[in-house]
């Protein structure tokens, strides 16, 4: 049975263009850094002063930075890096905000509508001027970064849960739930999650993807990762002054954002398309 | 077949590509120069399906074959331009939904001079005053009409202002789609004796789409009955209601609970002559 | 009128309680912020911290006082409309906060209309072709647009027309060639979620009735598209600015910092590096106030754009 089911979602994931073109590009990214990694395996924190602002060579397949370090080694660095916080960071908004949403949604009442209140509040508010001040009051580096981004980003997740919860709570089968005596958190659990769950996935999907954006830019603009990071736009604000002689340094670590994040949004995007989910969501 | 006929559909058949359906098949219907027809049947029957086709209406999805002939010429083959001419200036039409008839925010005196001057070629001050006759000529507050949005208006004025607009362009043949469903008694009487008006004052042809029988009897020359995509019956009212042949009608005839009295029938007839 | 009222009340108690939110969190931090703004302050000045220049320092700017005295006493301040003044330049935060925001609402101008020249060409080409070739390049172009980081964008404009083309000036603001490179990034960087928008917007329009009736009435395609479907999309559009004025002041930060234009993101950026909390938290308050201040806009002029809101009936 199970290989059958699995074969049939593959089939169906596979058959949206848009899936396709995400989970190519994810194999490829993947396989790229994994492979590469293996083969050319340099320190990316290894200054090498001799060896500065090479072009591509057999050795060094991306050239060398300002200091003699090897991009390629950089920016596969800073894939795992980055791609890692992000999932964490989104992994830790979930997780807070998700039970959240289920509980305030499904409780409703009084606590329900002052705290939404306040949400609503906070969400009309820029995130990422928020996440500056935060960073900025707790101290311009990566973890703060993270720390202001999970503390931003949760709301989001308690906000679209609680509406989905709002929608569905009323149907039918959750009043039976209701009524046939099971605890709360028995009728959250089996009737509720299982409905936001779709949303949940797609969401963080995309969102994985601007998160990245966001610490890049915070990198870039001086207030995130700093120096000798190899985190992507960190790379790219290290490197600014040669980018007229050496334009590689500035094409790669963009490129590199690009693409994983254009792959989160297509993977994001085909997983709507997969669960169906229509404007649910602006 | 009737020789001198306005418009002649022939073996219309529209099926759905995607789901590989039959909606309409084998309609065969006629209307002749200055004939009002009914065209009834329950939602869903493909009355109103029939009538997109001829509008070209019909979603892209749609597959439609056969043949719609329009003073000889096949309206399915003519090209898009062709068919935006003949379409308002020849073959005008009125939809159920009153609130659609005009689009919201542009002023309905202006959809009118848009639309008068699409089609003949002529000044912004004659087109207006086209526009004012005919809203006149419905029984409509002209000015007022005029300068308003569709949605400050009734549903009844919102399809006077619709069948003005029609009239402004003096077509051959007007469409109503279940024009009067979504008004009320009063209002939908009201509609329709200015259906009559023009049709005696212009000499054109009108289809009308209906699931309601009684307004099919009192205002018809001719009906076809449609049910599942095909015609199953065709003939004068009184054949229609009392000498029906296809178990379909005589269902449709027995839902029926009260039809109105022979001699109004009659009466109707001969004013209608 | 009643409207008018009951939304400007709305907006305002949203002001309200997104400032006390945002001033409290921002409070919150200060207080249990690892660093010493004091100590960073003596850092910065290069003197030698002694006890008492420490002291002397905390009770200038009131740290030494109880975390919720400080609230209410900047709280007292901020409704006379006084932000403190920074650690580092002692200049009023009002007054720097103020005299960046010409130069950032230019670039928004500049922004916008670069983001329309985009968004609405394309958007309409998607919907008027759904589901084929200028639909497909559409799509394809939001999503690439969605993924690009705006300041690698903005290094790529740069490296290509300033300095392999030598088109436009690199950074700095003055002249009107300075201007053209950020507005074009702020432009591009908007623009998918504008295009994505259009784009459904103009499609379900495409499908309603009274573009039907239009058809019926035999009015050309173009006609059709440009003066009955796009005005009534356009109008969404309108909302979507409202809504998404905050993450476009988010996005200008980063371009101002890239080609270093002279507006409130250099200043926020700076101020961040070097911990001048006043101007972070008076910043805040004042993104906060615009952010509500363009949403109560937004509001009155989609009352004045859409004749049907004015009517009191919002359906269609």
């Amino acid at each position: 049975m199970v290989p059958v089911l699995m074969k049939d979602i593959t089939f169906k994931l596979l058959r949206d263009p848009t899936m396709r073109t995400g989970i190519f590009l994810a194999v490829f990214l993947v396989g790229g850094t994994v492979l590469g990694g293996m083969l050319v395996p340099h320190d990316p924190f290894q200054i090498n002063m001799n060896n500065r602002l090479q072009g591509a060579s057999f050795e060094h397949w991306l050239g060398t930075d300002q200091l003699g370090r090897d991009v390629f080694s950089r920016i596969v660095y800073g894939a795992k890096l980055t791609i890692g916080l992000s999932i964490f960071a989104i992994m830790i908004a979930v997780i807070i905000g998700v039970p959240i949403g289920l509980f305030t949604g499904f409780i409703g009442g009084k606590i329900d509508a002052f705290l939404m209140r306040i949400v609503d509040g906070i969400l009309s508010f820029p995130d990422f001027i928020l996440a500056i001040a935060i960073a900025g009051m707790l101290g311009p580096n990566l973890t703060n970064v993270i720390l202001a981004i999970v503390l931003v980003r949760w709301i989001v997740y308690a906000r679209v849960v609680r509406g989905l919860v709002l929608a569905e709570k009323e149907k039918e089968y959750v009043l039976v739930s209701k009524v046939s005596f099971s605890s709360t958190f028995k009728t959250i659990r089996m009737h509720l999650l299982p409905q936001v769950i779709p949303d949940i996935i797609v969401m963080a999907a995309i969102d994985v993807g601007k998160v990245i954006l966001l610490i890049s830019a915070f990198s870039y603009i001086g207030i995130g990762a700093q120096p000798p990071i190899p985190e992507w736009g960190a790379m790219l604000n290290e490197g600014r002054t040669y980018f007229q002689v050496v334009p590689s340094l500035m094409i790669y670590p963009g490129l590199a954002i690009m693409l994983i994040v254009l792959c989160c949004n297509l993977l994001g995007d085909g997983l709507k398309n997969y669960f169906d989910i229509r404007k649910r969501r602006g | 077949m009737v020789k001198n006929s306005l418009i002649s559909i022939q073996d219309l058949r529209i099926t759905s590509k995607s789901a590989e359906k039959v909606l309409v098949s084998n309609v065969n219907l006629e209307i002749e120069k200055g004939e009002i027809v009914g065209l009834i049947g329950e939602s869903g029957s493909g009355k109103s399906l029939t009538a997109r086709a001829v509008m070209r209406l019909v979603s892209p999805d749609m597959k439609v074959s056969g043949k719609i002939l329009y003073k000889g010429t096949d309206l399915l083959t003519t090209t898009p331009r062709e068919h935006r001419h003949i379409l308002g200036r020849k073959i005008g039409m009125i939809f159920q939904d009153y609130r659609g008839s005009f689009t919201p925010f542009i002023k309905i005196g202006n959809q009118m001079i848009e639309t008068i001057r699409t089609h003949d070629k002529m000044s912004g001050n004659e087109a207006k005053n086209i526009a004012l006759t005919v809203l006149e000529e419905m029984g409509l507050e002209s000015r007022r009409v005029y300068n308003s949005y569709s949605f400050q208006l009734s549903g009844g004025q919102v399809q006077r202002a619709a069948i003005a607009m029609s009239l402004a362009l003096k077509p051959d043949l007007i469409i109503c789609d279940e024009m009067t469903t979504a008004l009320d008694v009063m209002n939908s009487e009201r509609v329709l004796h200015y259906i009559d008006y023009i049709r005696q004052n212009t000499g054109c042809s009108i289809l009308m789409i209906t699931h309601d029988l009684t307004l099919a009897y009192k205002r018809t020359d001719r009906i076809y009955v449609m049910s599942q995509g095909e015609i199953v019956e065709e003939g004068l009212p009184e054949q229609i209601r009392c000498h029906h042949k296809h178990p379909y009608t005589k269902k449709l005839c027995s839902c029926l609970l009260s039809l109105p009295e022979a001699e109004s029938l009659q009466q109707k007839r001969v004013y209608l002559v | 009128m009643r409207r008018i009222l009951s939304i400007v009340a709305s907006r305002l108690l949203q002001l309200l309680i997104m400032v006390s939110v945002l001033s409290f969190v921002t409070f919150g931090l200060m207080k249990f912020t690892p660093g010493d703004p004091i100590r960073d302050l003596l850092k910065v000045d290069d003197v030698i911290a002694t006890k008492a220049d420490e002291e002397k320092l905390k009770k200038e700017y009131g740290f030494d006082q109880p975390i919720l005295v400080q609230y209410g006493h900047w709280i007292l301040n901020v409704m006379q409309f006084d932000l403190g003044e920074s650690i580092i330049s002692k200049r009023p935060v009002m007054e720097m906060i103020l005299s960046r925001l010409p130069a950032t609402i230019a670039l928004t101008i500049g922004g916008m209309v670069v983001l329309f020249l985009i968004a609405i060409p394309f958007g309409t080409l998607g919907a008027a072709y759904e589901a084929r070739w200028p639909d497909f390049i559409s799509r394809w172009l939001a999503m690439l647009g969605a993924s690009i980081p705006s300041f690698w964008l903005g290094l790529l404009l740069i490296y290509f027309f300033s300095l392999k083309l030598n088109l436009l000036p690199v950074m700095g603001k003055g002249t009107l060639a300075h201007f053209v490179l950020p507005s074009i990034t702020l432009g591009i960087a908007m623009a998918p979620m504008y295009i994505r928008l259009l784009r459904e917007r103009l499609i379900s329009t495409l499908q309603s009735s009274y573009i039907e009736a239009a058809r019926a009435r035999g009015l050309s395609k173009e006609r059709i598209l440009f003066f009955h479907a796009l005005r009534g999309s356009l109008i969404p559009l309108i909302t979507m600015f409202g809504l998404s004025i905050g993450s476009l002041l988010g996005g200008i930060t980063v371009i101002e910092i890239l080609f270093s234009w002279p507006g409130m993101g250099e200043l926020i950026v700076n101020s961040v590096k070097q911990r001048d909390y006043p101007v972070i938290q008076g910043y805040i308050l004042i993104v906060g106030f615009l952010v509500v201040i363009t949403n109560l806009i937004v509001d009155l002029l989609y009352l004045v754009v859409n004749p049907q809101i004015k009517q009191g009936k919002e359906s269609v």
